[in-house]
C-alpha cells in the first residue's frame, strides 16, 4: 500500500513498494495520458514531474514517488490551457501523438525554470524525448512561443 | 417507426484488384422514409447527418499522425457545402461490408479524393431536393451553403439539420455512371480544401485524452506476457514447464498454442515476473547461425551468381550498350535493416465471448487483421471486431496483425479478455524491419557523355508473400518501386532478386523508394561525375518527359544555392524521385547540405530544402507536417538506424542502441515547398524521405570526395570512404 499525490488528489493503490510509478499510473489508475515507449528512460514518453522536476515514471518506484507531488498531463493545467498546450496547438505539434504528453511535461519543467531559453537550452532539455513522427521542428516553435507568451 | 436506411442497402463496398475501393450505389430498400422518424440520415457509408446539425465523416483511414481525418473531412465538407464548425469524424469498428481497410503507401487522400467527392455532392442534391420538394420549388432555384439549402429568388432557407430532423429525404439510386456524370467543383471555386485547417484530432493530443489501443481497458481482463523464441523465424517449442510461475502472486495460467506460450496474471507485474519463470525449451530452428556477415555474403554470391532471376524493368539492349560504352562505371549500394520503432510498442486488447472476437487496438490494415484472425480462430469474418484506436505511429508495423492474433488466440483459451503489451525490447525482436539489401549497378556513357545504359541488380527480401501480394513472376512490386525511375536512357535493365533469410521483412514507411532511390539517385550523381557534367543539368537532360520532376528539381537547386561556394568539409548534395509509385507518384527533390567532420566522420546536417508536387493540396499545414516528418524521418533512417543480426535474431534492444533522431540533431533549416497547381493529389506521408539518403550521400561526396554506398552513413563508415580516396 502505498499513498500517491497526483495532480493534488490522494490516490491509496495496492501496489508493491518496486512498483514503477509508471504503471501503477496507467494500468491501476487508469490515467493514460503518460506513455509506455522504452521503459529505461531513453525515450521520454512517460514524463511526469515529481516535485516540480520532470522525471522519467518508468525508473521512479512508488515508494519513491510516495509523498512527493506527483504532476501528469491530465493536471498540468485544470482546462488542458497550459500555455505550452496552447502553443502545442498553435503550432499544429503532434502528428501520432503518442510521444506529445512527455513532451509537453518536459518542456514546461523547462519553461518553469528557465523561462525564455535558446535553441541550445531547448536542444539540451529536449533530447531526452523522442518523437519517432520528428515532430521536432514544431516543437520547438511551440516552446518559444509558450516563452514569449504569444 | 419507419425503417432506418440502413447503409448496406444503400452503398455497397468492393474491393477491386485488391487495392483500389469503387463505391457502387445500390437500390435502396425503402423508398421515402417517413419524416420525424429518424434520428440520422446516412446517405453513404461516409458521412452521418443528425438533427443537431451535425456532419460527421466516418474516417475508414487509420489516424497515426497523418491528420488523415482532418484532410477527408475537408473533402466532405468541400462537395456537401458544410460549414467547418459543424464537421465531426470517427473511426468506425471494422466491418467486411467496410470493403478494404488498409492505411499506407501514402494512399489515403489519392485514392479517396474523387470518391469522397462524388458521394459529397450526390449526398447535396439530395438535401437540395428535399428541400426543393418541401418548398414546391425547382431544385435548380435551391442553392446549398454553409450546412444550409437556401431557395434563392425567396430567400427561405433550411438547415441540413433541419432537413434531418423534419423534411423527406428522397431516396435515390446513384449508379457509378450517375456519380461519374455528376460536376464536381472547379480548383478555384473550392473554399475548403486548400486552406487552412486546425487538425481535429489534436486537441485530445495535447491533454492526454486521446486515446491509443495501449489505452483500453475492458472488466475481467487479465495482463498477458509471451515468452518469446529465441530466434527471430523458425523456432519450436519443445517443452514448457511453468512450476516457477505458480508461485508468483496473481499469476493465474499458462497458455500454450502451438509455438505460442503465454503467461497471465491479474497485473501485468505479475505477468511479466510469470513469463520471467517460466522455463521454455526451444529447438532454435534453422535460421540460428543467421547474422549480419552471413546475409551480406548471401546477397554478393545471389548479385553474382543469379542470372536467371526475372527482370523488373527491360528496354532495349543493355548487354549491347554497354559494349559499346565509350565509359563504363560500377557501383554496389548496401542498405541495412531498418526497424519500424513507432513509440507506442505493439500492443493489442482481446475478447473473444460468443463466437466473436474482439480486438481494441489500432490498426493500419483491419482486413487484413479479419482475415487473419477468422482463419487462427475458424470464425467468419464478420464475426472479428477491430475497435480502432489512434495508433501511436504505425510506419508500416501496424499493417501486420501478429500482435493481434497472439492476443485473441490467449484470450479464447483463457476465457477472459486479455491485454498484451509488448515491452520495447519485444518490439524490436519481433519486428518486420525494412529488407537488407545490395543493388549492383552499372552504367554506359557514350561518346558524348550520354548515359545510353543502366543496369541494376536488386537483391531483398519481400513482405509481399504475408500480404498476397507477389505477382506471377513472384516479385513484389512494393520491394522493387523506384527502381525504375523516369529518366530517359534508351537501354534498361533491372534484375528483381528475390533472397528470404529468416529475419522478417515488412514494409517500413517509404517502402522500396527509401532505397532503391539511394541507389538510382547516388548512382546517376557518380555518371555525372564521370561525364563531367553538373548533376542538376545531368539529370535535366533525361527528364524532358518527366516535366514535373524537372520542376521540383530546379525549384531546389535554386533555393538552396546549387553551385554556389560552400565552407570547408561542407557540401550540397540532390535528389528527385518519383515516390512512393510511378504510376501515380508525388514529383519531389531535396537539396541537402551537410557538414563532415574529417577527423571523426560523423556528419551534420546543415539544411534541408524539399521542392513537392503532389498536386491539390486538401489541408496545406498538415502537408508541410507530413513533409517536414517524411524528411526528418529520412535523416534518422540515414544517419543512425541499423538493425544487425546475430544468432537468427536482431542484436539491437531498445533505443540506446537503436538511436533515432533527437532535437539536438534536427537541422537549423528545413523549407519545404509546394509546386501550386490543379492536378490530382497524391500522397505526402512518405515521397520526401525516400530524397535523404541520396541527397545525403551526394552531399557527403560533395563535401569530402568520398563515396559512401552503405546506409546508414555511420562515422565509421564515412571515414573509411574518406580514407579508401585518399
Amino acid at each position: 500500500m502505498a499513498t500517491l499525490l497526483i495532480n493534488g488528489k490522494s490516490h491509496t493503490v495496492d501496489a508493491p513498494d518496486d512498483s514503477k510509478l509508471l504503471w501503477v499510473l496507467r494500468e491501476r489508475l487508469r490515467m493514460t495520458g503518460t506513455k509506455f515507449g522504452c521503459g529505461m528512460a531513453q525515450c521520454g514518453a512517460c514524463t511526469v514531474h515529481l516535485n516540480g522536476e520532470a522525471v522519467r515514471s518508468c525508473q521512479v518506484t512508488v515508494a519513491q514517488a510516495a509523498g512527493k507531488k506527483i504532476t501528469t498531463i491530465e493536471g498540468l493545467h485544470p482546462q488542458g490551457q497550459h500555455p505550452l498546450q496552447l502553443a502545442w496547438i498553435a503550432e499544429q505539434v503532434p502528428q501520432c501523438g503518442y510521444c506529445q504528453s512527455g513532451q509537453i511535461m518536459q518542456a514546461a519543467a523547462l519553461l518553469a525554470k528557465n523561462p525564455k531559453p535558446t535553441d541550445a537550452d531547448i536542444n539540451t532539455a529536449m533530447a531526452g524525448n523522442l518523437c519517432r513522427c520528428a515532430t521536432y521542428l514544431r516543437i520547438r516553435r511551440a516552446i518559444k512561443r509558450a516563452a514569449q507568451g504569444v | 417507426m419507419a425503417r432506418r436506411i440502413d447503409r448496406r442497402d444503400f452503398i455497397k463496398t468492393t474491393t477491386v484488384a485488391g487495392v483500389g475501393l469503387t463505391l457502387s450505389f445500390t437500390l435502396p430498400g425503402v423508398g421515402v422514409r417517413k419524416a420525424a422518424a429518424l434520428s440520422a440520415w446516412e446517405p453513404n457509408t461516409q458521412m452521418t447527418l443528425t438533427p443537431d446539425g451535425l456532419v460527421t465523416v466516418h474516417i475508414f483511414k487509420a489516424e497515426m499522425g497523418q491528420g488523415v481525418g482532418t484532410a477527408l473531412a475537408q473533402i466532405v465538407a468541400e462537395e456537401l457545402e458544410v460549414d467547418w464548425k459543424d464537421i465531426r469524424i470517427d473511426y468506425p469498428t471494422s466491418d467486411p461490408k467496410h470493403g478494404l481497410m488498409i492505411t499506407g503507401g501514402s494512399w489515403s487522400v489519392n485514392w479517396t479524393f474523387d470518391k469522397l467527392s462524388r458521394a459529397s455532392v450526390a449526398a447535396r442534391t439530395m438535401l437540395i431536393a428535399a428541400a426543393a420538394q418541401q418548398w414546391k420549388v425547382p431544385a435548380s432555384e435551391c442553392v446549398a451553403e454553409r450546412s444550409t439549402v437556401r431557395h434563392a429568388p425567396t430567400g427561405r432557407f433550411l438547415t441540413y439539420g433541419q432537413i434531418v430532423d423534419k423534411v423527406p429525404i428522397a431516396a435515390r439510386t446513384w449508379s457509378e455512371d450517375d456519380l461519374k456524370k455528376l460536376a464536381l467543383k472547379r480548383p478555384e471555386e473550392y473554399r475548403v480544401v486548400g486552406q487552412w485547417a486546425a487538425r481535429l484530432d489534436i486537441p485530445e493530443k495535447v491533454t492526454g485524452k486521446a486515446k491509443f489501443g495501449i489505452d483500453t481497458f475492458l472488466p475481467g481482463m487479465l495482463y498477458a506476457k509471451v515468452a518469446y523464441p529465441p530466434t527471430r523465424e523458425g523456432a519450436k517449442v519443445k517443452a514448457v514447464d511453468d512450476k516457477g510461475a505458480k508461485g508468483v502472486k496473481g499469476y493465474v495460467k499458462t497458455v500454450v498454442a502451438g509455438d505460442l506460450v503465454a503467461a497471465l496474471g491479474t497485473t501485468l507485474e505479475a505477468a511479466i515476473q510469470a513469463r520471467d519463470a517460466l522455463k521454455v525449451t526451444w529447438d532454435n530452428g534453422p535460421y540460428a547461425a543467421v547474422s549480419t556477415e552471413s546475409i551480406t555474403r548471401d546477397y554478393e554470391q545471389k548479385a553474382k551468381d543469379d542470372t536467371t532471376s526475372p527482370a523488373w524493368v527491360e528496354k532495349g539492349d543493355v548487354k549491347g550498350a554497354l559494349g559499346q560504352a565509350a565509359k563504363t562505371h560500377e557501383a554496389t549500394y548496401v542498405t541495412d535493416y531498418v526497424a519500424h520503432a513507432p513509440l507506442e510498442p505493439m500492443n493489442c486488447v482481446a475478447k473473444f465471448e460468443g463466437g466473436v472476437a474482439d480486438i481494441y487496438t489500432g490498426s493500419q490494415f483491419q482486413t487484413m487483421a479479419m482475415g487473419a484472425i477468422s482463419k487462427q480462430l475458424g470464425i467468419p469474418e464478420d464475426k472479428v471486431r477491430v475497435h480502432q484506436h489512434y495508433l501511436g505511429g504505425g510506419f508500416g508495423r501496424r499493417l501486420e496483425p501478429d500482435a493481434i492474433v497472439e492476443a485473441v488466440v490467449i484470450a479464447r483459451q483463457a476465457g477472459r479478455p486479455v491485454k498484451l503489451i509488448r515491452s520495447r525490447e519485444e518490439d524490436f525482436k519481433r519486428d518486420y524491419f525494412r529488407s537488407f539489401t545490395l543493388q549492383r549497378l552499372r552504367g554506359g556513357l557514350d561518346a558524348q557523355g550520354k548515359l545510353t545504359s543502366w543496369d541494376n541488380t536488386l537483391v531483398a527480401a519481400y513482405p509481399g508473400e504475408r500480404y498476397g501480394g507477389l505477382d506471377k513472376e513472384g516479385r513484389d512490386q512494393f520491394a522493387l518501386n523506384g527502381s525504375d525511375h523516369v529518366y530517359d536512357i534508351p537501354n534498361q535493365f533491372v534484375r528483381a532478386i528475390r533472397k528470404e533469410t529468416g529475419i522478417s521483412v515488412g514494409y517500413v514507411r517509404a517502402v522500396a523508394p527509401n532505397y532503391t532511390f539511394f541507389a538510382v539517385e547516388t548512382f546517376i550523381d557518380e555518371l555525372a561525375q564521370l561525364a563531367k557534367v553538373d548533376a542538376v543539368q545531368f539529370r535535366l537532360g533525361m527528364l524532358k518527359d518527366a516535366p514535373r520532376l524537372a520542376n521540383v528539381l530546379k525549384m531546389v537547386a535554386e533555393r538552396a544555392g546549387w553551385g554556389k561556394p560552400l565552407a570547408a568539409n561542407t557540401g550540397l548534395g540532390i535528389a528527385c524521385v518519383t515516390a512512393q509509385e510511378k504510376k501515380d507518384p508525388t514529383w519531389t527533390a531535396s537539396a541537402i547540405q551537410a557538414r563532415v567532420d574529417p577527423q571523426s566522420g560523423a556528419v551534420t546536417v546543415e539544411k534541408v530544402v524539399c521542392a513537392v508536387d503532389c498536386g491539390i493540396i486538401v489541408n496545406p499545414d498538415g502537408a508541410r507536417s507530413q513533409v517536414e516528418g517524411s524528411l526528418l524521418f529520412g535523416i534518422s533512417n540515414a544517419l543512425k538506424e541499423r538493425i544487425t543480426i546475430q544468432n537468427g535474431q536482431p542484436v539491437q534492444s531498445n533505443f540506446h542502441d537503436y538511436h533515432l533522431l533527437r532535437m539536438n540533431e534536427v537541422p537549423e533549416v528545413v523549407e519545404v515547398l509546394f509546386v501550386k497547381n490543379k492536378e490530382y493529389p497524391t500522397g505526402l506521408g512518405e515521397p520526401g524521405t525516400t530524397t535523404v539518403a541520396p541527397a545525403l550521400s551526394n552531399a557527403i561526396f560533395a563535401a569530402t570526395g568520398a563515396r559512401v554506398r552503405s546506409v546508414p552513413f555511420l562515422p565509421d563508415r564515412v571515414l573509411a570512404a574518406i580514407k579508401a580516396k585518399a
